[in-house]
């Protein structure tokens, strides 16, 4: 096995490659624990780091800075991340700087930056004072170097400082039950540098467990959406619907592949939370961010999740779709779990479409750009009809789902309606009240028309409540298939509802 | 011909050293040592890697050590990989 002094080189390899990889005006940053060797390699510190490097990106979009692409591992030294922004070296660093001064935890990590050039701005040319040692809170270096302090001393500092981090401490009960922030999440105070001045930041909630909660709650959707039947002309446990090359299974293996993906889209939403900062940024000198800032650390993400899908179903397209729109859900509840935790379905897609305000526009005008036959179905829907799809839907604020599907949801349930019918129903509905791209991709129009028709008629006989219901949607089974109309796009809006369904029990 | 080669082992990151070893201008070893404690720990540094290159039986070599503050049983270690790669034929 590689040893933690070739691990370090190996590190330091790949950070002068990356770098030297960079446009000119752009950054490197390495990301590493500042912790004894004993704490840093397997001392129960590999989750928190995972979490403190992705704060380290919501804390530079916040600041302004384009993060480019980044990559998280845990080598035989302990967790290491790189992360490559647009911005100049020792501007980089400053920030940097003040993420290691001003996040709870910030004093347990080491932000480097390299420039392309290979040099690497320090404090001390940029006239910033040294860094802390975190038992005596004299300069770090003599201390470490001198090993001033005894293992147990650090070992305790150490931990004091991870508590800060509130769901970051090492010992956070994963299956802890999730409460609901009672106040807000403050990551990052004026004196969290300072372990003395830093009482505020004791009560901090605990984000963590909430993360997971919400990310959860998105994976079960995503399973439930699959499960229900019948759906017609989708892939259910019994039907593959209008699909030939994809079946129940290649759902269950992407929704695996894609569980883990909803909590990292939760927290780069509470990294990013304007709210987090508000007393920090005092007045108008600094307002806060703009949500839709969020977006490009959202849309690589969702990239990193469709390979992730692709490599799961062999390269076939399964829940791209709502990985746009349940990613984006998820990140808009991390911010509203940051800002202290209005969960409802109208502040969740409200917030969600301030963090994609634009994209209709902006990607369309991409694509107008394009040539023809390199746009994508929705784009040459776009361009030809005025159709904005799931854009349009995810910029009003999912109306579909929010005003429609899921108040009929909740209504067939309460009414004492099987989870299964009821969530069969509630996508009739769906299809009904939005447009489908997958739909207006493959059958036009006229097979817009007829699916909107059949899911009207099938409701007006009752839905999934009444045998003659019941008979037209298999009828609706039989002609999809047979049409090959698949209405994707309100599956992913059935998820989208039951993922809103779910998180509104939260609250109560 | 002692054969010295061009070799690195370390890095610059904190609590760490990058040591450079090069041939030298006659048999003499060379020693250069820059380090953020240079004042603390410049003394015990040099000794240090007198004793690593001694031990070693190089000779005509150029020691190059830029230190970030490294353990010094990190900067042992890191001297003799240096030492070794400079050495390996």
């Amino acid at each position: 096995m590689e040893s933690p002094l070739d691990a370090r080189e190996t590190r330091w390899r790949r950070r002068l490659d990356l770098a030297a990889a960079l446009p000119p005006d752009c950054s490197l940053l390495s990301f590493t624990l500042r912790m004894p060797a004993p704490l840093r390699l397997g001392g129960g510190y590999d989750r928190a780091a995972g979490e403190w490097f992705d704060e380290l990106r919501g804390f530079l979009a916040r600041e302004g800075l384009l993060v480019l692409s980044y990559e998280f591992r845990v080598s035989a030294d302990g967790p290491e991340g790189f992360c490559a922004v647009r911005g100049e070296g020792k501007d980089v660093k400053r920030r940097a700087v003040a993420f290691e001064e001003k996040h709870p935890c910030g004093a347990l990590v080491d932000v480097d930056v390299t420039c392309p050039d290979g040099s690497a701005p320090g404090r001390r040319e940029l006239g910033l004072p040294p860094r802390r040692c975190v038992v005596c809170g004299a300069e770090a270096v003599p201390c470490v170097r001198g090993r001033a302090h005894t293992a147990e001393e650090l070992r305790s500092a150490v931990e004091r400082i991870a508590e800060r981090g509130g769901g970051c401490r090492k010992d956070a009960n994963e299956e802890a039950i999730p409460r609901l922030a009672t106040g807000r999440n403050v990551p990052y105070t004026e004196n969290a540098g300072d372990p003395d001045l830093c009482d505020g930041a004791k009560s901090l909630d605990e984000t963590g467990p909430l993360c997971a909660f919400i990310g959860r709650c998105a994976g079960t959707a995503v399973l439930f959406e699959a499960a229900v039947a019948p759906k017609p002309g989708l892939v259910t446990p019994i039907s593959n619907g209008a699909h030939t090359d994809m079946d129940y299974f290649s759902f269950l293996a992407s929704a695996a592949a894609l569980a883990p993906f909803w909590e990292r889209f939760v927290r780069l939403g509470v990294s990013f939370a304007p709210g987090a900062r508000a007393e920090e940024r005092g007045s108008a000198e600094c307002p806060p961010p703009d949500a839709s800032a969020l977006f490009p650390l959202l849309r690589e993400e969702g990239v990193r999740a469709e390979r992730a899908m692709f490599s799961a179903t062999g390269g076939v397209n399964t829940h791209k779709g709502l990985i746009f729109s349940l990613g984006l859900l998820c990140a808009a509840s991390g911010m509203l779990l940051a800002e202290g935790g209005d969960f409802s379905p109208e502040a969740c897609a409200g917030r969600g479409a301030e963090i994609v305000h634009g994209i209709v526009e902006r990607d369309f005008a991409d694509a107008e750009k394009k040539r023809p036959s390199e746009r994508t179905a929705g784009e040459r829907l776009y361009i030809a009809e005025g159709v904005t799809g799931i854009r349009g839907e995810a910029e009003r604020g999912f109306p579909a789902v929010v005003t429609t599907a899921l108040p009929c949801l909740k209504k067939l349930l309460s009414n004492g309606a099987a989870l299964n019918a009821a969530l069969a129903e509630t996508l009739l509905l769906l299809m009904t009240a939005a447009e489908d791209t997958n739909i207006l991709a493959r059958g036009g129009r006229e097979g817009e028309r007829s699916v909107r028709q059949a899911a009207r008629n099938a409701l007006a006989l009752g839905g999934m409540r009444t045998e003659e219901g019941v008979r037209a949607v298999r009828e609706m089974e039989a002609l999809f298939s047979s049409c090959r109309l698949s209405p994707g796009g309100a599956a992913d809006l059935l998820a989208v509802t039951v993922f809103l369904h779910l998180m509104e029990r939260i609250v109560s | 011909m002692n054969g010295v080669k061009n070799s690195v082992a370390g890095s610059l990151e904190s609590s760490d050293v990058l040591v450079t070893v090069g041939p030298a201008e006659g048999e003499e070893n060379k020693l250069d040592v820059e380090s953020i404690v240079l004042k603390q720990f410049g003394a015990r540094i040099r000794s240090v890697a007198e004793e690593v290159v001694v031990a070693s039986g190089v000779r005509g070599a150029a020691v190059r050590i830029q230190d970030r503050g490294a353990l010094e049983c990190t900067l042992r270690a890191r001297l003799e990989t240096a030492l070794e790669r400079a050495l390996k034929a």
